[in-house]
């Protein structure tokens, strides 16, 4: 400390102890990323995993209550539902990573496009978008669906990706919008950038985090309307096992009283769907932090 | 000048939405015919289909049948249901009532419970009661509703034998109003607990933003009570955001209407639509495509003129956008 600060009354003070570092882990969603991890894990390694062959249908026991052969019950075609819950995970979880590339592919690009078109091509593409979704997306898909044939695994994900891309693309044209002003993108396009260098060098890396969010929630949601479709009857067939398929068969279940073939698959649904929204609210949570004024 | 701007917009909307649908569903593979005569569908002659269709207007081109649909749509006549085989407005009046009062019930109740809760939560920010709320609304916001659906029957309807599985009323009973009520019950918490956290969280995080600028700090200092800031300052300003996500929500909570109706069998508009795209009846699939699209279309404008009418910010925003983009 300099003799100047002295006289003037500041007194040289020892350095503030470093605050302790927080663990890495703190304020992370453990509990989802494990759960995650582990239902990736095993839906990737169910061979390992299942006690029985999942479509094999048993029909000597069929309806069978959890016991220590079938560990979850067996549903009312005989087939074991603790293999089925792991290879069911895998298409579940395939369809929800497959349709989000899809509607997210579409989004960045209508988005992207809108974002820097003139203002009447950007009216356009917008007005078109808010038509689309204007239709009930369970119409969409049932209609599309019927159009593609019977649903597999790539024709469901293909129809759930084309009907959800909106909202994304909506918030990439606003950041775009916004981006488009800055003086790196001008210079970029003064030097002759084509749509797609300006997209990958400039653009994605902006907006990225702030769709990040919204990309999580689109898994999600394709993974709901996935289940929502196929319980419904319209979706995947009883032969291709998984989550929403699997419980399709509760009308039978309904009227034996038979909880656990309701009960089980929903229940890993649903902690999914959990953990996958914890995973997003804590990617959004980690972008903006400020204290409360009140 | 602006509302005939507006109305011009919304007609091509619909005109763009109605060639959409109807391509739509002509590609899709299916047997109109059997929605019309039903299983006769099967076992007619060659000579007799081609009749049937000639007199369905199903053998021409799509663009000829397209625009003959328009001119009589435009006639006010929307043709027959196949199935039904009457006016599809006729068979659309017996059904909306149903859907009207799920729908318009619930989003009533999903937005004023939604309101109270999100001001308890941010009220109670970061306090156990904001994070046992938070905790139970996502947990409840991520449970899919016909799972939820199947829960509440499997409770309630085959285990309790308390409340009616299916339907809006009982057979031999009339539809007398506390049997149309405890057909209600089910259907009614699904559609609210389908919806209720996500606009609940809304308001909870557009209050906690605003709690955060800067004229709170200075009511705060001028020594304004703590919960006529929230209420007079912070709720004003969140208010026409909420409106114009109100208005925003009506499709949300009409899908989910739609897939709650199926679930319980309940004969609303929902039920309807669902078998008209399963089943070829393209005349009524029309109808209620178009009619749902109006009132989406419809509601995003009534949101965006909310926002302008209550929000003079947002003019003033499009404004200098306006001018920027043309710079």
């Amino acid at each position: 400390m300099d003799e100047r600060f002295a006289l003037a009354g500041i007194r040289p003070t020892a350095p503030a102890p470093a605050a302790p570092k927080p663990k890495w882990y703190k304020g992370k969603p453990l509990l989802a990323i494990g759960f995650l991890a582990a239902m990736a894990l095993g839906c990737l390694f169910c061979q390992v995993i299942m006690t029985k062959d999942p479509a094999y249908m048993d029909l000597a026991n069929y309806a069978r209550r959890p016991d220590r052969e079938f560990l979850f019950g067996t549903d009312t075609l005989g087939r074991d539902i603790f293999s089925m819950i792991w290879s069911g995970g895998r298409v579940s979880l395939a369809i929800g990573f497959l349709a989000t590339a899809i509607s997210t592919s579409i989004a960045v690009a209508v988005g992207a496009a809108s974002g820097l078109a003139p203002r009447w091509l950007d009216r356009l593409l917008m007005r078109l978008t808010d038509i689309l979704l204007s239709i009930p997306s369970l119409l969409t898909v049932v209609l599309l669906q019927a159009v593609l044939g019977q649903a597999g695994v790539m024709s469901l994900s293909l129809v759930i990706g084309v009907t959800s891309w909106q909202s994304i693309a909506k918030l990439v044209r606003t950041e775009v919008r916004q981006l488009r002003r800055s003086e790196y993108v001008i210079a970029a396009r003064c030097m002759g950038g084509g749509f797609f260098h300006l997209l990958r060098r400039h653009l994605a890396p902006n907006f990225l985090s702030s769709i990040m969010f919204m990309v999580v929630m689109n898994v999600r949601a394709a993974i709901v309307a996935e289940s929502t479709l196929s319980f419904m009857g319209v979706g995947l067939p009883l032969e291709i096992i998984s989550w929403g398929s699997m419980l399709s068969l509760a009308d039978n279940a309904l009227t034996s009283g038979a909880w656990w073939i309701i009960l089980i698959p929903g229940a890993f649904l649903a902690a999914t769907l959990l953990a996958i929204t914890e995973l997003g609210s804590w990617l959004r949570k980690s972008a903006n932090k400020k204290q409360s004024n009140l | 000048m602006r509302a005939l701007k507006r109305l011009l917009a919304f007609l091509i909307s619909l005109l763009i939405l109605s060639a959409a649908v109807f391509w739509i569903a002509r590609l899709a593979p299916g047997d109109p015919l059997a929605s019309y005569y039903g299983e006769r569908a099967e076992k007619m002659s060659p000579q007799q289909r081609a009749q049937a269709e000639a007199d369905l207007g199903l053998d021409r081109p799509i663009h000829v049948q397209y625009i003959r649909w328009l001119r009589n749509a435009l006639h006010g006549d929307f043709g027959i249901s196949f199935k039904y085989k009457t006016d599809v407005w006729q068979v659309i009046r017996g059904r909306a009532g149903n859907t009207l009062l799920l729908g318009g019930l619930g989003f009533v109740l999903i937005f004023s419970l939604a309101l109270g809760l999100g001001i308890l939560c941010a009220w109670f920010e970061d306090r156990p009661l904001d994070r046992i709320v938070c905790k139970a609304g996502t947990v409840l916001s991520c449970v899919p509703e016909f799972w939820l659906s199947l829960l509440l029957i499997l409770i309630f309807a085959v285990y309790l034998r308390v409340l009616p599985s299916s339907g809006a009323w009982s057979i031999g009973d009339g539809g007398s109003a506390g049997d149309r009520a405890r057909h209600l019950i089910l259907p009614m918490t699904v559609v609210v607990a389908g919806h209720l956290w996500y606009y609940a969280y809304m308001i909870r995080n557009r209050l906690l933003e605003e709690v955060r600028a800067d004229y709170v700090l200075l009511a705060r200092s001028e020594g304004l009570a703590k919960r006529s800031i929230l209420f007079r300052h912070c709720l004003r300003n969140a208010i026409p955001s909420y409106l114009s996500i109100m208005a925003i929500a009506v499709p949300h909570i009409m899908g989910g209407t739609y897939i709650v109706e199926t679930v319980f069998s309940y004969p609303g508009l929902g039920t309807l639509s669902y078998e008209s795209a399963r089943y070829q009846d393209y005349n009524l699939l029309m109808v209620l495509c178009l009619l749902s699209g109006a009132v989406v279309i419809l509601c995003n404008m009534l949101a965006q003129a909310v926002n302008e009418r209550i929000d003079p910010r947002i003019r003033a925003r499009q404004a200098v956008e306006e001018v920027s983009d043309r710079g």
